[in-house]
């Protein structure tokens, strides 16, 4: 109950945080609705006709967007942990370093699907791919990408935490977070890319890989992430 | 024994920065460590609140090991070092109640306004932090520190960048907070300030530190003597 209590508190701070300065806000729809504009005036005004091709063109679209903008949005919520020392304030409340990590994946998840609910509509309108989409379509991505999301959130805050404390941390976690996040994106690539040129996922291996890589990251960081944040 | 440190020491890379210190602390008493800038004063500070690790020695917080189990001490310790450790973004108020929550304290409405009335932050409880002066940061550290009513504290250079009024400000909390049996230990470069807080005073030079007496045993113009000399010897090193 005391966890559920920490965690609530953290994650209402951490999105507090996030409505307060806007700045992080503002950078993150700029960029995603940049990327989604670059690749449809790249590829447009005609769209491939091709169910398939257009499907993989908003699935690299929107996953090259969701994986960018998490970058910027991971770097910035441990900026703010690092600006004045609260990170160690946060620690000397005696908070189980377990629960500070979750209550970062929480949050980041949180924050990324807001931008994924406003930019995957406006994606798929413009590569034309919104009229393939069915109810049952949408449930699946919406499935694939919370999924997809949650090991993004789960990988990217352990590293956040490893280089928060060192020097050049912004250049260092991009470095170190595309090797370890690439086998989340190209599943989740590979499953939107699925869903919507089929509307179904065909076989089961990039889902299982999604879930499969998301949760071994998330339990072994949730058990190990005391080394990290008390070093 | 409120805190019980033995043989501590501490290495950033071949430079010793804490070598073997030993220190006590006793509810009601307050321990001013004098030391100059780079004596390895915020360091020690660090490792007695359990925020970095020492390279080898013992640390006990009332009789619990602190360097196995710091989640379980921390809720005992009150910190105040040079940076906030709060979130500049929101208001004083804002971030009493997210670590009083935190820390589950009870009344906690109630202990937030008592608090920034008494460092003198009520006017600006609902202003952001960022645009704080150095004073009421500190003021406002006092009151994060204090927040769930901590047995030991910690206040590194609790007078630096103060005025006049703030710095005896300080040293009346610091008064109260004894009064109540808590324990404390201070660092600070400025003698007389030191002498004016402490009941017991140390000398941190050369990476170890040295007793020196109790307040009933030294008078300021001697303490003042003893560390200007001990400050000679170390600069003739």
């Amino acid at each position: 109950m005391k966890s559920f209590h920490q965690i609530g508190w953290l994650v209402r701070k951490d999105i507090a945080l996030f409505f307060r300065t806007k700045d992080t806000l503002v950078l993150i729809f700029v960029f995603s609705v940049l990327v989604v504009l670059i690749f449809s005036l790249a590829f447009g005004p005609i769209f491939p006709q091709d169910v398939e091709d257009r499907g993989k063109l908003a699935a690299s679209v929107l996953w090259a967007a969701f994986a960018f903008a998490g970058i910027i949005l991971l770097n910035r919520s441990f900026d703010v942990e690092r600006a004045s020392g609260a990170l160690q304030g946060v620690r000397l409340t005696g908070v189980d370093p377990s629960n500070l990590y979750l209550s970062k994946v929480v949050s980041n998840l949180f924050l990324l699907a807001v931008l994924e609910a406003v930019i995957t509509p406006v994606a798929l309108q413009f590569l034309e791919a919104l009229d393939t989409l069915t109810l049952g379509t949408l449930m699946k991505l919406i499935g694939v990408l919370t999924i997809g999301t949650l090991g993004f959130c789960a990988v990217g805050v352990t590293i956040s935490g490893i280089s928060t404390s060192t020097h050049g941390a912004e250049s260092l976690l991009s470095v170190i977070l595309l090797p370890l996040i690439f086998p989340v994106i190209m599943a989740g690539a590979k499953c939107t890319v699925s869903l919507l040129t089929t509307g179904g996922l065909e076989g089961h291996f990039w889902i299982s890989t999604l879930v499969i890589y998301g949760a071994v990251f998330l339990a072994s960081s949730y058990l190990l992430i005391e080394f990290v944040i008390e070093e | 024994m409120l805190l019980q440190a033995t043989k501590i020491t501490k290495r950033f890379g071949h430079r010793t920065i804490l070598d073997d210190v030993d220190i006590e602390v006793q509810p009601g008493e307050v321990v001013s460590i004098l030391g100059p800038n780079g004596a390895g004063k915020t360091t020690l500070i660090r490792i007695l609140s359990t925020l970095l690790k020492p390279a080898s020695g013992n640390l006990q917080i009332a009789g619990a090991n602190a360097l196995d189990n710091p989640f379980g001490v921390r809720q005992m310790l009150g910190v105040v070092v040079h940076e906030p450790l709060a979130y500049l973004e929101l208001t004083p108020y804002e971030n009493l109640r997210f670590f009083g929550k935190l820390y589950a304290v009870d009344s906690l409405e109630g202990r937030i306004t008592a608090l920034l009335d008494e460092v003198g932050l009520t006017r600006f409880a609902h202003e952001r932090m960022e645009i704080f002066s150095r004073g009421m940061i500190q003021r406002f550290m006092i009151a994060k520190a204090l927040i769930h009513d901590p047995t030991l504290l910690f206040l590194d250079e609790p007078f630096s960048g103060l005025d006049v009024a703030a710095k005896q400000f300080v040293l009346d909390r610091i008064h109260h907070e004894r009064a109540r049996g808590k324990g404390i230990v201070l660092t600070t470069h400025e003698t007389q300030l030191g002498y004016l807080a402490g009941t017991r005073f140390l000398f941190l030079l050369d990476a170890r530190l040295k007793s020196i007496a109790r307040k009933d045993e030294i008078a300021l113009d001697e303490l003042s003597l003893q560390y200007d000399m001990s400050l000679k010897q170390h600069q003739m090193k």
